[in-house]
């Protein structure tokens, strides 16, 4: 019900059976498992960059920075050699970084357009250079996570953390969960106040909305669970370190998110998945694999102007 | 802090902000007649550096292999906006976004295949290879109080370019109002191509001239890129005028910053540009509205 | 403005010369008999919206100096003036877009010159801009559910499907239905025409309740057809609401107003009925050029 357009169900039919089944294929090498996932996880930080600036106009280069603070949250709250509970850290770190991104936003949120990239990526810049400048998180290497959180939920445990398949399956779940969230919310009444403050804010303040505040609310959400997405990426390879907060980071998860179509939700899974296929394809290819996807890039922003999600769009409904 | 040594670390913030202000002023330049977000003009100054270090190798001259690199750059300035840039004045900053970080990519791995990962240095040019006293005890190089001259050179040519020329009053006009320009018609296609070079070219410049005072590493374009939207940005999109102020101010900054401060110096420039836009949401001299 | 707008004479003033010079008595009868029944309907009629003493200045220039009106319920109040007498800066103070300088506003006895922009809107001031202001990519429909939502609620209920109210698609309708677009209600907002553009934004500000509606030029660059369907549309509106109406279409301000301010470089020069405006000599000199071609 929530995948209204044709080439949207497309790919939610397609994409998450094969996300499924793709494991069993792979199950003797936890290489590849471990990779998916990593992919799965990125995808769902994707999808909040693409709400963000896709859906509310919103362009930032500063979102990796609440990547970054998933991770770096859950070692700065939890125990360092206690297992916590996974769903309560969970709660802790979205509602965190919600509240960072708060005050973040009202700074932000003041400016626009060309400004606001550029604000957005000096706060991020300067959460990059505190952690990797500071003896204690650990500089430029970051810093282990020994104990896993425990996932157990009133006292029945689902899965664990340290099973790749099981994490892969877990985070897979959570990207569904994402891609609900995200249709439900652009759905929603706030979704549609939201759609009118990115076509038109004058228009939208005119009518007697509070235009801030609807931008606030987005940037605090899309925040929250671009936290979780680090969060989850920390938990797989138990370590964090500064690079996931660098601008390179928010620079590569734009590139995905418009090479996907941004706005469009699940061309950000797309976007994700193409970019890292090609990139690990490149990679076994040549050592130069930077020069083939620099040019992919330049070569599709000249072909496509509403990337591969308005591709997908024009082809199936050009069968209908 | 006695005095010498502060005369050493103001001249350094003011030397690094003339440099600062070279890469920055292509940058705003762009930005402010074109409307390009241009974030591949850090992997320019790159070039710039490389290029000169190759030619020096093949000559021994530094400014022969200093003209040539300027010269292959406003080439290459020219190429990329006649064939990528000039396709996209119609669409949004995202896809400008995009096009140019595919551009950073591959410029870093043309340098990586050209050049190899291993730092590189070019030497001092003899003439300028002295050190002048400035007390007793405290020696200043030659060759930095030169690039400052010479930036401070540049800085004076584009004022007057801009300020005295033709194409310096279509670039203010683009300043000010880009829609006006764009609605004057007449070669305006050359104009933006020029821009683009020169812009282009200024950043390859201030590569050639760092290059006998740092190592030249990949990945030093992106760094730099970096602090010079912070320029850009605290000056006001689009103001040549701000960036001149705003890249002296963060270089002096961010010298005295790493001196006084060394636990915050990396972040001292972006707590500078938060407070500013905090005052001023469009920075110092903002002329678009 | 080169011509004066009363040489293209009007068919309804035109007329009204007519019978004048007819039957001089008669017409004089009727028209002291309408003067004294508007007067009196003005005194009684309740005064929405106040401006006291309104200042903008940019810098140093004067955009609106000293601007002091009221503007009554159920009646029509034209402003008209030459390009930069200031007519968009005073609909901008009146919407909170701009804050003033110096003076007051004053809605239903309260000053509104420090609420917030959209507060404007919340209390039920509407306005439409100079140029074509709505969503273009979505439907004439859910523009104005965009509008209509304020009034029903929910706008931050991140999980309340957007099309699950009668109710709001109702008031949607209604307000389409005022206009006269319901066969439009479902295209998309670009593809319908100009005028219906038009049409549409006063549908939006119609669907937000207001009881003061500010419009900007609403018949700018229509053809004849189309602003004589606005004309009928504002005529039936002004019966409801407090109309200000800011328009160079001289014909069409002088058949709509019931009350008639004249703005000259930002200074105020008269406000009162149609006739007295026109009648008035400083208006001729100042604004109207060579009246007498008409008289």
């Amino acid at each position: 019900m929530f995948f209204l357009k044709k080439a949207e169900n497309w790919f939610v039919w397609i994409f998450f059976p094969l996300a499924l089944l793709l494991p069993l294929f792979l199950e003797q090498n936890e290489f590849y498992v471990n990779k998916l996932t990593s992919v799965v996880i990125f995808a769902m930080f994707v999808m909040s960059l693409d709400y963000l600036v896709g859906r509310c106009g919103m362009i930032t280069l500063g979102h990796s920075m609440f990547y970054g603070l998933g991770g770096y949250l859950f070692i700065m709250i939890a125990p360092e050699y206690e297992a916590v509970n996974f769903w309560v850290y969970t709660f802790y770190i979205c509602v965190i970084a919600a509240l960072i991104a708060l005050v973040v936003g009202v700074i932000v949120l003041r400016t626009s357009g060309i400004y606001m990239i550029m604000i957005t990526l000096a706060i991020a810049q300067m959460c990059f250079y505190f952690f990797s400048d500071s003896v204690e998180f650990g500089g430029n290497d970051g810093l282990f996570i020994f104990t896993k959180p425990d996932t157990s939920l009133f006292g029945l445990s689902f899965f664990n953390l340290d099973d790749p398949m099981h994490f892969y399956y877990f985070c897979l779940l959570s990207l569904f969960n994402c891609l609900v969230f995200w249709k439900v919310v652009t759905g929603s009444r706030f979704g549609r106040i939201m759609e009118a403050v990115k076509d038109n804010p004058a228009r939208t303040t005119a009518l007697g909305y509070n235009v801030f505040l609807f931008r606030l609310i987005s940037y605090c959400m899309a925040s929250a669970l671009a936290a979780y997405a680090g969060y989850l990426f920390a938990l797989q390879y138990g370590y964090v370190n500064p690079s996931m907060m660098s601008w390179q980071t928010s620079g590569t998860a734009l590139v995905m998110s418009i090479l996907g179509g941004m706005g469009s939700l699940y061309g950000a899974i797309l976007g994700t998945v193409v970019y890292e296929g090609l990139h690990y394809t490149f990679e076994h290819l040549t050592q130069h694999w930077l020069l083939l996807m620099g040019s992919m890039i330049i070569a599709m922003v000249m072909l496509f102007k509403s990337g591969l999600a308005g591709v997908i769009d024009n082809l199936v409904e050009r069968r209908k | 802090m006695d005095f010498a040594i502060f005369l050493v670390q103001l001249l350094n913030g003011l030397q690094y902000g003339l440099l600062l202000f070279l890469i920055a002023s292509g940058l705003t330049l762009v930005f402010g007649v074109m409307g390009i977000l241009n974030l591949a003009h850090g992997s320019m100054y790159m070039v710039g550096a490389y290029l000169v270090w190759y030619f020096f190798q093949l000559t021994d001259q530094f400014l022969l292999s200093a003209l040539i690199s300027a010269a292959l750059a406003l080439g290459l300035g020219v190429l990329i906006e006649k064939t990528l840039i000039h396709r996209l004045y119609k669409r949004n900053h995202l896809d400008q976004v995009l096009l140019t970080i595919g551009m950073i990519f591959v410029f870093n791995a043309l340098q990586s295949i050209l050049w190899g990962d291993d730092p590189l240095g070019v030497p001092v040019p003899e003439l300028l290879s002295g050190s002048i006293h400035l007390t007793e005890l405290v020696e200043y190089p030659v060759y930095r109080l030169f690039v400052a001259a010479l930036c401070l050179l540049l800085a004076g040519a584009l004022y007057l370019v801009i300020n005295r020329t033709r194409i310096g009053m279509l670039i203010r006009a683009g300043e000010s109002n880009r829609e006006m320009v764009e609605c004057l018609g007449v070669n305006i296609n050359q104009l933006y191509t020029l821009v683009f070079g020169a812009g282009v070219m200024l950043a390859a410049l201030a590569g050639v001239v760092a290059a006998p005072m740092i190592s030249i590493v990949p990945g030093m374009g992106e760094h730099v890129l970096i602090t010079c939207f912070v320029v850009v940005v605290i000056g006001g999109m689009g103001s040549i005028k701000g960036a001149f102020v705003a890249a002296l101010l963060v270089g002096v900054v961010d010298t005295f910053a790493s001196v006084l401060v060394p636990g915050v110096s990396s972040m001292i420039v972006y707590i500078l540009m938060a407070v500013i836009l905090l005052i001023k949401p469009e920075g110092l001299f903002s002329s678009q509205k | 403005m080169s011509e004066s707008p009363l040489s293209q004479s009007p068919s309804q003033l035109s007329q009204a010369n007519l019978a004048e010079a007819d039957d001089t008595s008669e017409a004089h009868a009727i028209s002291e008999a309408h003067a004294a029944s508007e007067a009196h309907a003005r005194s009684e009629s309740t005064v929405v919206l106040e401006t006291e003493g309104l200042c903008k200045y940019w810098g140093g220039v004067k955009a609106l100096d000293n601007m002091s009106l009221r503007f009554h319920e159920r009646s029509l109040h034209g402003i008209v003036g030459p390009n930069g007498a200031g007519k968009s800066t005073l609909l901008n103070m009146l919407c909170g877009t701009y804050k003033p300088t110096a003076g007051r506003i004053i809605h239903n006895g309260d000053c509104i010159n420090d609420i917030r922009p959209y507060d404007f809107a919340r209390r039920g001031i509407g306005r439409g801009f100079q140029k074509t202001n709505i969503y273009p990519q979505v439907t004439c429909l859910e523009n104005c559910c965009i509008a209509a939502q304020r009034r029903v609620g929910g706008s931050f209920n991140i999980f309340l499907p957007k099309n699950s109210s009668q109710l709001l698609e109702e008031m949607a309708d209604q307000a389409l239905a005022q206009v006269g677009l319901e066969s439009r209600r479902d295209e998309i907002a670009s593809h319908i025409s100009y005028g219906e553009q038009r049409q549409l934004e006063i549908a939006m500000v119609l669907a937000t309740a207001p009881s003061v509606l500010l419009l900007d030029e609403p018949m700018a660059g229509m053809g004849h057809e189309e602003s004589q369907l606005i004309i009928e549309l504002l005529k039936t509106l002004k019966k409801d609401y407090c109309i200000v109406l800011v328009e160079h279409d001289m014909d069409a301000v002088f058949e709509l107003s019931d009350q008639l301010t004249v703005m000259v470089n930002g200074q105020h020069l008269i406000t009162g009925s149609v006739e007295e405006v026109r009648d008035n000599s400083k208006v001729k000199e100042a604004y109207l050029g060579q009246g007498d071609e008409v008289i």
